[in-house]
């Protein structure tokens, strides 16, 4: 297993100490003026030990990888524009075949090809075709240079790879390759 | 804003009852696996940006909406997983719809690596 570097410990440490101020509450007692200093160290304590030993499942690159506008809004365009209209498109499609009186169903396992090369990327990818009801990742393979995801498709309209990859994450894919390529 | 809020729990009711008909009435695991998927969608999303609404404008309270906003990111970020580690460790341990499958890359994938 490979170590964590200090900045991916640091930033991971920030980030547990945020939720920690935002759970116990302490970021509105910091407006009002009224802080325990018990908590304050105790976040900071426990903040400091989840980040010292979750800093590297989180953070595998620079820490300020995002810390770039044009990064940061295709972020937030992909997860509040694109992805929730292809969420609401697949979860109208499913819903009809459950409610229809005679569902109609045609399941398979699709194997497509995936361009994107980083870990986050593909690991958003793949979240984003389970996340839309209809399609499932099962897994993800090595062969010959070029990655490979199994999806369970519940309606399998082509069999042919390319065709079905496009038909299933082309539009998720497209996007996240200018995010993390 | 009343009516917004009865919208988005209106929506989230529709899809949960249709994420149930669709598991009780789908034939194998893996089909039911995607009905509840959309439950876990927005079945889930619809009550919590409904709940931030309300929280926000009526209870005025800013701790509940982010709470609920935190609620509603690891859920997003969580429930793919579970999906996926229910689907892959059910097919691993030899669960098979009865209807055969239009196509099976993996089965067929996962058969020629045991024979090499």
């Amino acid at each position: 297993m490979k170590k964590s570097s200090f900045p991916a410990m640091m930033s991971t440490a920030v980030l547990c100490f945020l939720f920690w101020l935002v759970i116990t509450g302490q970021l509105t007692a910091i407006f009002n003026g009224n802080v325990s200093l018990q908590s304050i160290v105790i976040g900071i304590c426990v903040s400091l030990f989840s980040g010292w030993f979750s800093g590297r499942f989180l953070i595998n690159n620079s820490p300020w990888f995002l810390w770039n506008p044009a990064r940061l809004v295709k972020l937030l365009v992909y997860l509040f524009l694109i992805f929730p209209v292809e969420l609401v498109k697949a979860n109208l499609d499913v819903a009809k075949r459950a409610l229809s009186i005679k569902p109609k169903l045609n399941p398979g396992i699709v194997k497509i090809p995936v361009d994107v090369q980083s870990d986050y990327g593909m690991a958003l990818v793949a979240d984003s075709i389970t996340l839309t009801p209809g399609t499932v990742t099962m897994d993800i393979v090595d062969q010959d240079d070029q990655t490979y995801y199994y999806v369970h498709w519940i309606d399998v309209a082509t069999q042919e790879p390319a065709e079905a990859g496009e038909m299933i994450k082309g539009k998720f894919e497209r996007k996240v390759k200018g995010i993390w390529g | 804003m009343r009516i917004a809020i009865d919208v988005f729990v209106a929506i989230s009711v529709f899809f949960a009852f249709a994420g149930t008909m669709g598991i009780i009435r789908f034939p194998d695991t893996f089909t039911r696996i995607h009905a509840s998927g959309n439950i876990t969608t927005l079945g889930v999303l619809g009550v919590i940006i409904g709940g931030v609404l309300y929280s926000g404008f009526y209870l005025h309270d800013g701790g509940m909406v982010v709470k609920l906003l935190i609620m509603g990111v690891f859920y997003l970020v969580t429930s793919p997983i579970s999906s996926h580690a229910i689907m892959k460790g059910a097919y691993k341990h030899g669960v098979r719809p009865d209807k055969e499958m239009v196509c099976d890359k993996y089965g067929e994938d996962m058969v020629e690596e045991e024979e090499e």
